[in-house]
């Protein structure tokens, strides 16, 4: 049995990748399952994916924590969580990052062979979109040897052909090739102690009469209204505005229209832009009748 | 507190803040933000199942400011009312908002809403209507537009997408003779800073309806929801008018008609329809153009013969407003 897990974020495919390569193993003689673990947000949200490969019938139905591969679709989820954590001593680990394996810290205890490859700029120069799903199942073929890259690219043209259209398989095909082409196999070694935040939930009677639940402080955190700057959302993002102060005319169109008020309207109606919280959506530039903004491609910066 | 009437008035303090777990370029997010904003703080929240519960309050964080509640999908109407009971009770004034999706509002919380607004009931009632139920996974609802792919209306062989017109919920909220009822656009934003704040003033049952865009419900870029709210005006497709005291008013008319087409290529729900489907969408628009602003819609793109028998409105003054 291998069990493989997939870390991304919502939007990436990783739900696809799990499935897609599922479908490859299938059809070289394996039984396998695929399925999705997500929270309640959608596009930027940390995703898992699960793949199980074995040549018999698999019974096992829950989620993976001791993987023999982790696939990681977005640097930016090293800052989350362990995603490598409960990797096998033998296992292996793919990642979409452009540094090499040996410059990657994944987390303390973990030695492990490791593949390389800058999926998303494949991805944006293939597809023109984001979605780094299939080149990162171009880079598994190289770095893990039970499914061969044949049977991925046949899998990929038939599943993605068929939802999305012949030319969208063939370019999805493409990009997996590419990336097989271009990703660099080493060995990680990890340092960093992950530790996993406490979290409060408070239970009924932890809660005031009138069930209400006031703004309190708690161990490291704070629940209840107006709590939710603790979460950094601006880690979703794919590109980063780019303000230009100079050209700004103060007309607020940007400051009306963010979805995420991580634009800060000045005392003299300048703006700043808080990129803690930006997710990068694009409609700060797209509206902008004078083109003070532009969008970067990645995520950068705190503040701007 | 002065008036706003343009969005240098607007207050800089969100009462929505940021971190809520939308995703980027969420219209529903930006339209929460901008009417709790000019609300302001002496304000109580109530939403129902929809995706602003899901991003805007995860047990035990919750991104609102301003008193929030949240219980069950279809008795917006009901809760509010009973808020705004609770408040009078114990002698505090403060506004109360309903904010609910077009499913729990056109089909599922119809019955709530309707109640309300007959009792009159002194609450506002914000509809956001991204035409279709997006928080359960895109399911159509009848505020669906004519022609749209959703899951429950797929594109198949025979049949390709909805089949059927969108509701006018703003008609059937104006018919129970209520003090307040509008439409809004985030991409109109003078024209959303003067109906919030009429909204705010008057007394009574006040009804706005806003079209916020749905970044993977309606397949569109991240970017582009405002520019496509403002296409969805220019087109017909969406029309910005107020009823005060049952007096109908436009406020604000496109200089010229954007042919559907411009607002139909932009969105990948509408990538499947057939020339015949747009010329049936684009004949309910001119017929909808002739009733809302009270005359011919102009010849390009409307030069088809016969689009009377497509929605016959038998002479009556009120129809669409």
């Amino acid at each position: 049995m291998y069990e493989i897990r997939f870390h991304g974020r919502g939007g990436q495919g990783a739900v696809m990748a799990a499935q897609t390569l599922a479908d490859a193993a299938v059809r070289i003689g394996f039984q396998a399952q695929a399925f999705p673990y997500f929270g309640a947000e959608r596009r930027g949200a940390p995703v898992e994916a699960y793949a199980r490969i074995d040549t018999a019938k698999i019974r096992t139905k829950s989620q993976v924590y001791r993987p023999h591969l982790v696939v990681i679709m977005d640097a930016s989820l090293l800052e989350l969580e362990g995603p490598a954590s409960g990797l096998r001593p033998d296992g292996k680990v793919v990642m979409n990052v452009a540094q090499r394996p040996e410059e990657l810290d994944l987390g303390a205890g973990v030695d492990a062979e490791c593949g390389t490859v800058d999926a998303s700029s494949i991805a944006l120069e293939t597809l023109k979109m984001p979605v780094v799903n299939t080149a990162m199942l171009g880079a598994v073929a190289k770095v893990w040897n039970v499914v061969p890259l044949d049977a991925i690219l046949e899998a990929i043209e038939d599943r993605f052909g068929g939802k999305l259209g012949r030319r969208a398989g063939m370019l999805n095909a493409e990009a997996a090739r590419r990336a097989y082409e271009a990703t660099v196999v080493g060995r990680t070694q990890g340092k960093r102690e992950y530790v996993q935040p406490k979290r409060w939930l408070p239970v009924w009677d932890e809660i005031p009469i009138g069930v209400s639940l006031r703004k309190t402080a708690h161990v490291e955190e704070e629940v209840g209204p107006a709590t939710t700057y603790q979460h950094h959302t601006g880690r979703w993002k794919w590109s980063t505005p780019l303000y230009k102060k100079d050209k700004c005319i103060r007309c607020l169109r940007c400051w009306w229209s963010c979805p995420d008020a991580a634009i800060v309207r000045q005392d003299d109606d300048y703006m700043r832009w808080d990129l803690e919280y930006c997710k990068g959506c694009g409609i700060c530039a797209d509206i902008c009748p004078v083109e003070a903004i532009d969008m970067l491609q990645g995520a950068r910066g705190t503040w701007q | 507190m002065t008036r706003m009437t343009s969005m240098k008035d607007v207050p800089r303090e969100d009462m929505l803040t940021h971190g809520h777990g939308a995703c980027p370029g969420c219209g529903y997010a930006a339209t929460a933000k901008n009417i709790a904003k000019m609300l302001g703080p002496n304000t109580v929240v109530y939403v129902p199942a929809s995706c602003l519960v899901v991003f805007g309050a995860l047990y035990p964080y919750s991104s609102w400011k301003t008193p929030y509640m949240f219980t069950a999908f279809e008795n917006t109407g009901a809760v509010t009312t009973g808020i705004k009971a609770a408040l009078r009770r114990r002698h505090l004034d403060a506004t109360v908002v309903g904010m609910a999706g077009d499913g729990g509002t056109f089909d599922i919380g119809l019955q709530a809403l309707s109640g309300a607004a007959e009792r009159n009931e002194d609450v506002i009632y914000v509809c956001l209507d991204n035409e279709a139920f997006m928080n359960t996974g895109i399911q159509r609802s009848s505020a669906t537009p004519f022609g749209a792919w959703t899951t429950t209306t797929p594109v198949g062989l025979e049949v390709k997408g909805n089949r059927r017109f969108k509701k006018d919920i703003a008609r059937i909220v104006a018919d129970h003779d209520v003090p307040y009822v509008a439409t809004l656009s985030v991409a109109h934003f003078t024209d959303f800073v003067r109906k919030v704040q009429k909204a705010k003033e008057v007394r009574g049952f006040r009804f706005l309806h806003c079209l916020t865009p749905c970044i993977p419900g309606w397949r569109i870029e991240p970017s582009k929801g405002v520019s496509i709210n403002r296409l969805a005006v220019d087109t017909g497709m969406w029309t910005l008018y107020e009823v005060e005291n049952g007096v109908p008013k436009v406020t604000y008319k496109p200089k010229a008609m954007t042919p559907v087409t411009e607002y139909l290529k932009l969105q990948g729900r509408f990538k499947h329809m057939s020339e015949a489907d747009v010329r049936q969408l684009q004949a309910w628009l001119c017929a909808k153009w002739r009733a809302h602003y009270g005359e011919e819609a102009p010849s390009p793109p409307c030069v088809m013969p016969g689009h009377e028998e497509v929605l016959a409105h038998d002479g009556d003054p009120l129809y669409g407003i």
